[in-house]
């Protein structure tokens, strides 16, 4: 397991978001516990104070939800949650970029929605 | 609860004050890091925690004791570094027979498992082990004592890249198991930083920062390119660093990161990087007390 130490994001956004793959993956499934913070400071060679901050932005935002005294477990629209965060956010950002990295380029609208077509026909069979 | 407060601690050595009015506390049951350059602290504020020293003005208490004479906070503190003695008359082995009668909570479990990863012999001596070998041993040590308060100054001095890892990766799974409080100090902050919950900054005798570690990690961003455009725009902010390109063209200066995410944007659409400063180098930039850097210590005409 490795974290990126060079990434703009600090390490419990990315702790956060590994977490947040792991239950679209469904390897935590609705209503499941997730790891404790100790077993991801030991997963992640970190101080689990940072993992605590990872899983506590997951339950600030209902992904995750607090059984008192047992942990933390993946809320039943976990999923939902985070594909549709993903969708308004991730996905948006990077629709900016390639539109401003096309005009840079002097790639033109069509051109670039027929490039999109293809790369989103090759990848049909996938999830 | 806190492990460790001290109120304007001051310690003198002849005319020298080589801590200057220290106020902080440290929680229980953390790692905290404690950097700092060469001369800046460091280990006096250590030995003066662990109650070595006594301290010259100001207050100081471990767990409510003033540390100095306290046979309570000798029993729940121990501090491994490289000058650490044991009577040269003990084998290895024979020295975990005294800290096992000495600390409490003592695992001779552990002890025995890492005497034997690090293959070390029963009958070596402590004072003719080698630097790196006298490290480990002394991490051993430190680690299987299980203080409340474990303190390490500079513990890997002399130990390979591989033993290192190994040492950091031992001390964070034995506080995962047993919480306590761990002050760790090191020159280089980029090894450890992982392990740590904060980090106190040390310069000249004084606490420069202390915060958690990920707010460091995000307490300045670097901004590079065009001259005219970055001193343009910096006109009247406060810098943390400044650096020119060799070729002036370029321009890199550090600051504080509290700039908006659109300003960000809109410097980023001009051609201008904005990239991450290290925790490392936040530390470096922060006490930064010379003028200049190491070029202008020489003068000669051939760099001209």
């Amino acid at each position: 397991m490795k974290l990126d130490t060079d990434s703009l994001a600090p390490i419990y956004i990315q702790i956060a978001d590994w977490l947040e793959n792991e239950i679209l993956n469904e390897h935590f499934k609705p209503d499941e516990k997730v790891f404790s913070q100790y077993k991801l400071a030991e997963l992640f060679n970190i101080n689990p104070a940072t993992a605590a901050k990872g899983l506590n932005l997951l339950s600030d935002e209902g992904i995750l939800y607090t059984k008192r005294g047992l942990g933390k477990f993946a809320a039943a629209n976990a999923r939902e949650i985070i594909l549709n965060k993903r969708r308004d956010t991730t996905l948006k950002e990077m629709v900016v970029d390639l539109a401003a990295e096309a005009r840079r380029l002097g790639v033109s609208e069509e051109e670039l929605l027929e490039m999109v077509g293809t790369a989103y026909e090759k990848r049909k069979g996938e999830l | 609860m806190i492990a460790v407060s001290c109120q304007e601690l001051t310690k003198y050595f002849g005319k020298n004050r080589i801590l200057n009015e220290m106020s902080f506390s440290i929680q229980e049951n953390t790692i905290t890091g404690i950097i700092g350059r060469n001369g800046a602290g460091k280990t006096s504020l250590l030995k003066t925690i662990a109650g070595y020293w006594r301290s010259s003005a100001g207050e100081i208490k471990v767990f409510g004791h003033d540390p100095f004479n306290s046979l309570e906070v000798s029993a729940n503190c121990i501090m491994i570094d490289d000058g650490m003695y044991f009577q040269e008359t003990l084998g290895l082995w024979d020295i975990f027979e005294w800290a096992e009668a000495f600390y409490p909570n003592w695992d001779q479990g552990l002890a025995e498992r890492l005497f034997a990863y690090f293959q070390f012999q029963r009958y070596w001596a402590h004072h003719n082990l080698s630097k790196g070998n006298k490290s480990t041993f002394n991490m051993i040590v430190g680690l299987a004592s299980r203080c409340a308060l474990t303190i390490f100054d500079e513990p890997t001095i002399g130990m390979d890249a591989s033993v290192r890892a190994d040492f950091y990766r031992a001390l964070l799974k034995d506080y995962l198991a047993h919480p306590r409080t761990i002050l760790l100090s090191s020159h280089h902050l980029e090894e450890v930083e992982h392990l740590l919950e904060d980090v106190m900054l040390i310069d000249q005798g004084t606490c420069k920062l202390h915060m958690p570690i990920d707010e460091l990690q995000m307490y300045a961003i670097s901004i590079e390119g065009p001259a005219d455009l970055i001193r343009e725009w910096t006109d009247g902010c406060e810098t943390m660093h400044e650096q020119k390109n060799e070729l002036e063209r370029l321009h890199r200066i550090v600051l504080r990161n509290t700039i908006s995410g659109e300003a960000l944007e809109a410097l980023n659409s001009k051609g201008v990087e904005v990239a991450k400063v290290s925790a490392a180098d936040v530390c470096i930039y922060s006490t930064n007390a010379r003028k200049g850097g190491i070029d202008d210590v020489f003068t000669d005409d051939a760099f001209k």
